[in-house]
């Protein structure tokens, strides 16, 4: 039997929950199988719940964002196997291994590498001239392609189960991927200038000297690319601040200003 | 006090669950839960500020696979509630004072990593006992397995919320008086290093071949912009 919207909406609001069970042992399987369970419960009789559920059950891990495309896809070969009674278990289980990594890797540089940057940037213009709203743009601007990546994949992927890989392609995601990471460097970039530039004519500093901040940023960034944890360079930085700090307090009071 | 540090503790409760356990719509980036915060507390523009400093400077941690990123969410809500708590008890609420719990919340907020570790841990019961579950037939069992995943993670993020504000509220105020002065005279920069750390390190590890180029060009024709148009 065809799944009604209604049963549809319910496995789309579980996936909400994916990862609510993570553990290193299967990760989001669990999850998954919860997801699952109310289609897989229209699709098959009681008795044979128990065989179906131990098979999704096992380990999967994806990028959230692109499991309702597969969680649609295995729905639509359920479906199928549950019609035509033949056994695609292999082929379904063997379906959800092929493309969780490979998805899991295009989510997280898409959406984690490259989207979650490029708005924390755009906001961040926002924040800092202390426009209060700004946490509701950062809101919007990211989770707009999310949610349509979470609505409209999984729609796709119940309606051309194993066929939904080639929609995955057709969009070109690694190379978007890239391009918003690059966007987000630019904004980034822009962003940088926008906080040093206040920050010499807020003192009454002279402006031109704040290009050279681009030096300690690209040999911090250097820093980083070699190994340094965040925590240690924002010790030194801070630390470097603070006791120069301390020595202006030393240095006005003897020039009494 | 105690009402501001509930309070604290339902947003780290909310956003920390949206981290990793339920939605994922990123209401746990500082630039959200620190405002969130301070809009509870009564003090927007605090938590504004907050979630300005902290919202780069991890950005570049993905959380990939299995790896745990430290907790920013955390380090922003009880860094607020910090401010905000001590502002009232000591001088009164200052840039150097949100400075001071901020560094102080960022190396106590690693702690979030080792809870989360231990919830992720606790979590590999459940599907033990959810194939033991299904192996009976007891299909709502299993679901309620499922949600009960729910419950490590919301107290692993409690715990970090709760250990960064018993240190800062054990450990800033004695030292207060003696970096008050010269937090005063680095503030300014402090405010500004933070979000620039956190951009340095997105270049160094944002896998774009051509990123230091880009962000230097956009970088010198912002600047070079601003300064011809400064009246």
């Amino acid at each position: 039997m065809r799944l009604g919207w209604r049963t549809r909406l319910h496995v789309w609001l579980r996936l909400l929950f994916l990862q609510a069970s993570w553990s290193y042992q299967r990760m989001q399987g669990l999850g998954f199988l919860f997801a699952l369970m109310p289609g897989l419960r229209k699709i098959y009789p009681e008795e044979k719940m128990r065989e179906v559920s131990m098979r999704h059950v096992g380990y999967f891990n994806t990028h959230p964002y692109l499991a309702p495309l597969v969680a649609g896809a295995v729905l639509k070969l359920e479906e199928e196997r549950a019609i035509n009674g033949e056994d695609r278990s292999i082929d379904i289980d063997d379906f959800k291994e092929i493309v969780a990594a490979p998805y899991a890797a295009i989510g997280d540089a898409l959406f984690w590498g490259g989207l979650r940057p490029l708005a924390a940037g755009i906001a961040l213009f926002f924040a800092v001239k202390g426009i209060i709203w700004a946490p509701l743009i950062f809101l919007v601007l990211f989770n707009l392609l999310p949610l349509w990546f979470r609505i409209v994949f999984f729609e796709y992927g119940y309606r051309h189960g194993i066929g939904s890989v080639d929609y995955i392609q057709q969009h070109n995601l690694p190379d978007w991927a890239i391009r918003i990471k690059e966007a987000a460097v630019v904004i980034l970039g822009g962003l940088c200038a926008f906080l040093v530039f206040s920050h010499l004519v807020d003192h009454q500093l002279p402006s031109w000297p704040g290009l050279l901040t681009l030096l300690p940023m690209v040999l911090l960034g250097l820093g980083a690319r070699r190994g340094l944890s965040t925590l240690l360079l924002i010790f030194i930085t801070c630390a470097s601040i603070i006791i120069a700090g301390i020595f202006w307090v030393d240095v006005a009071s003897f020039l009494k200003l | 006090m105690v009402f501001q540090l509930l309070i604290g503790g339902m947003v780290a409760l909310i956003c920390g669950l949206d981290r990793v356990a339920i939605l994922q719509i990123l209401v746990s980036r500082p630039i959200v839960a620190a405002p969130l915060a301070g809009v509870l507390l009564g003090e927007p523009l605090i938590g504004l500020q907050i979630g300005v400093m902290v919202e780069l400077l991890w950005l570049a941690r993905l959380p990939v696979g299995a790896a745990v990123p430290p907790d920013d969410t955390q380090v922003a809500v009880a860094a607020t509630v910090l401010s905000i708590v001590l502002g009232s008890q000591l001088e009164g609420l200052s840039t150097e004072l949100m400075l001071l719990s901020l560094l102080i919340a960022l190396p106590v907020g690693k702690v979030g990593q080792y809870f989360e570790h231990r919830a992720r841990n606790y979590n590999s019961i459940l599907p033990v006992r959810t194939d033991q579950a299904l192996q009976d037939e007891f299909f709502g069992q299993v679901q309620l397995l499922h949600l009960r995943g729910l419950l490590s993670f919301a107290v692993s993020s409690l715990l970090t919320y709760l250990t960064i504000v018993v240190c800062g509220l054990v450990l800033i105020p004695p030292i207060w008086p003696w970096l008050q002065i010269s937090m005063s005279y680095s503030a300014g920069l402090l405010q500004l290093a933070l979000p620039l750390i956190g951009v340095a390190v997105i270049l160094g590890t944002i896998n774009v071949s051509r990123a230091i180029t880009l962000f230097c060009a956009s970088f010198g024709m912002a600047f070079l912009l601003m300064w011809l148009v400064q009246p």
